[in-house]
């Protein structure tokens, strides 16, 4: 004797239908799970996604070198031909400096010296913007034509510490003693937080009105993405060949990439946590499935005197647990589906979540249910039926 | 032609009961049968082992001329599926489902179609004169009507036999010879029905009575089906 397939369903569905209210509360229990453990999966990928995008916009292949310090813990100095020897290394596509001139940057002149609003005026070489890939938000950046004119870009936060976020109106700013035109204002930059909080000008403006040294702090150097570790390990004795020990070459990508790492770490910290809430909610199943074997000893009396064999009474109950449990996995799905589009909406990174997640979540759900399941309906196969209908 | 033969038949439990010492019955098809004796005397060990739900410690049954007596479960389910319609003293329906639900339910183990299963089982409890009770849970139903439900779910794979286990003990006294009426119907109608029970005066309305006592049959008295 055997049962139509269809027939399955209907069988797991009986106790469902008796006690709908423990139904919802014993999916519940899987269904949290399941909900951390998508949501765990969702947040983590939503972030990250935001990062990857991060590191692609600034791109792994850009190298930063600044001066260090010396064997005496002195702040050491690039020598001035640096950026020229750093072009001359052959894999190396484009380079731009910056230095820092020790000048104000005010609104007017009536601000006192002392409000620098923390941010830094720098000299930057034309190439810079090409070399970071950044953006100009609005106007323009510079170019050889306003280097050596009293003439401004403003990075973004800069421009907003400034209270200038327009070009209209030819705003001025006061830097040193001297107005400078503001032409442009840049977009952020991603990763180099510190150049937002800078205002750029060109470095022969700054030689001749604000008694630039000529002397670089940084050098930004954009390399074919193959060549970057090679171009690394021979930076230092470029800049400097007699104290290559006094140069810091770092890429500022490598902190973003720690950052994943340590989520990495934290994603599977919460994924434990949320297997342990799986766990919990499947021994829940086996507790309400146990319960509701004992409750039901008569029916599955009346089932093996009408036909159904030990085979047919364990299929019944394992369908049961199985449903029950596929109810949470769908329910935590979802659940953990929204909690990530919350999380994405609040912390304004793009949504993201892997197909696998959602199916991994229900597949799950159902092998903790049919697990679960085991034992109970081992249970009530077992029963023999004279002993169940008390006979 | 003979439903079922018990011969020599004893069951014995762990730790040394002797339910049964050696019985020997022969019910044939179209009886109506009371099998009568005092709790303790044996039926109902009786009723498990012509029920197919236990297997005898010693002995042969005979089910339709097929010796049973070594069937492994699932031929006694399948058996019990085919050949058998339970009625019980608690009625035991399945609370969750619907009246033509329980009566259709034998149907489901034996792969019958689901539209088919319904066909039958609304022939079924019409027959026991609930075709306006269809739809209705257990719960929603009287003591009576619940019975009948069960006698439906008997009757519903025409089996070679009803085994009726004191069909009216928890039924008032007016409801009960209703039920009795019904099983003198089906009898009539050519059914093999055999009742167990410890009240003589349900006992005294059937056509042949078989007496328990002690686990042996004490006599048989035949009379005319």
């Amino acid at each position: 004797m055997t049962l139509r397939f269809g027939d399955v369903p209907r069988l797991g569905l009986t106790g469902m239908r008796s006690r709908p209210g423990r139904t919802v509360l014993t999916a519940l229990g899987i269904a949290i799970g399941i909900a951390a453990l998508v949501s765990v999966v969702g947040i983590s990928y939503s972030s990250r996604a935001d990062l990857l995008a991060e590191l692609d916009r600034l791109g792994t292949n850009l190298l930063q070198v600044r001066a260090g310090q010396d064997f005496f813990g002195e702040d050491a100095e690039l020598p001035e031909e640096a950026p020229d020897m750093v072009r001359r290394v052959g894999p190396v596509e484009q380079a731009a400096a910056v230095a820092q001139v020790s000048a104000t940057v005010r609104r007017t002149d009536r601000i006192s010296e002392l409000e620098t609003g923390a941010i830094t005026v720098m000299t930057a070489e034309v190439d810079l913007l090409d070399t970071l890939g950044a953006t100009v938000e609005t106007g323009r950046w510079l170019d050889d034509g306003l280097s050596d004119t009293p003439t401004v870009v403003l990075g973004a936060t800069a421009a907003r510490r400034l209270g200038i976020t327009s070009l209209t109106g030819s705003p001025l700013v006061w830097i040193g003693d001297q107005w400078f035109a503001v032409v442009g204002i840049l977009d952020p930059v991603p990763l180099l937080g510190s150049l937002d909080s800078s205002v750029f000008i060109g470095g022969d403006a700054a030689e001749r009105l604000l008694d630039w040294d000529g002397k670089v702090s940084t050098i930004f150097v954009r390399t074919p993405p193959k060549s970057v570790n090679a171009v690394r390990d021979v930076l230092a004795a470029t800049v400097n060949p007699l104290a290559p020990n006094e140069v810091e070459v770092s890429r500022p990508t490598d902190a973003l990439e720690a950052r994943t790492a340590v989520d990495r770490e934290l994603t599977a910290l919460l994924l434990g946590l949320g297997g342990v809430a799986l766990l919990v909610g499947g021994i829940g199943i086996a507790n309400v499935m146990v319960i509701s074997v004992l409750e039901r000893r008569s029916e599955i009396g009346v089932r093996r005197a009408i036909g159904a064999t030990r085979r047919h009474i364990r299929l019944q109950f394992l369908t049961e647990a199985a449903i029950l449990a596929s109810i949470g996995g769908v329910g935590g799905a979802l659940l953990g589906s929204m909690v990530t589009a919350g999380y994405a909406r609040a912390q304004d990174v793009p949504f993201s979540m892997p197909p696998g997640a959602i199916a991994g979540g229900v597949g799950a759900a159902l092998v903790v249910g049919l697990l679960a399941g085991l034992l109970p309906a081992g249970r009530a196969a077992r029963l023999a039926p004279a002993e169940a209908l008390r006979l | 032609m003979t439903v079922v033969e018990l011969s020599d038949l004893t069951k014995s439990y762990d730790g040394g009961v002797e339910a049964l010492r050696g019985v020997d019955l022969r019910i044939d098809e179209g009886e109506l049968v009371a099998i009568v004796g005092p709790s303790g005397s044996g039926k109902s060990t009786l009723l498990q082992l012509i029920g197919c739900l236990e297997r005898p410690s010693s002995g042969e049954i005979h089910l339709r001329g097929r010796n049973i007596s070594r069937d492994g479960d699932r031929r006694l389910s399948e058996l019990r599926g085919r050949q058998i319609g339970f009625v019980f003293q608690q009625f035991h329906l399945v609370d969750a489902l619907t009246a033509i639900e329980n009566v259709a339910l034998p149907l489901l183990y034996q792969s019958t179609r689901h539209a088919e299963r319904r066909r039958r089982a609304a022939a079924a409890l019409e027959r026991v004169g609930l075709g306006h009770r269809l739809h209705h849970r257990p719960a929603e139903l009287s003591g009576g009507e619940r019975q009948r439900v069960a006698i439906a779910r008997a009757i519903v794979t025409e089996p070679s036999m009803i085994l009726a286990d004191e069909p009216t003990g928890n039924l008032d006294s007016v409801t009960g010879a209703e039920i009795l009426d019904i099983f003198r119907r089906l009898h009539a109608d050519g059914a093999t029905v055999v009742v167990i029970t410890h009240d003589r005066e349900v006992a005294a309305a059937m056509p042949r009575v078989i007496h328990i006592r002690d686990g042996r049959v004490e006599n048989a008295i035949e009379a005319i089906g």
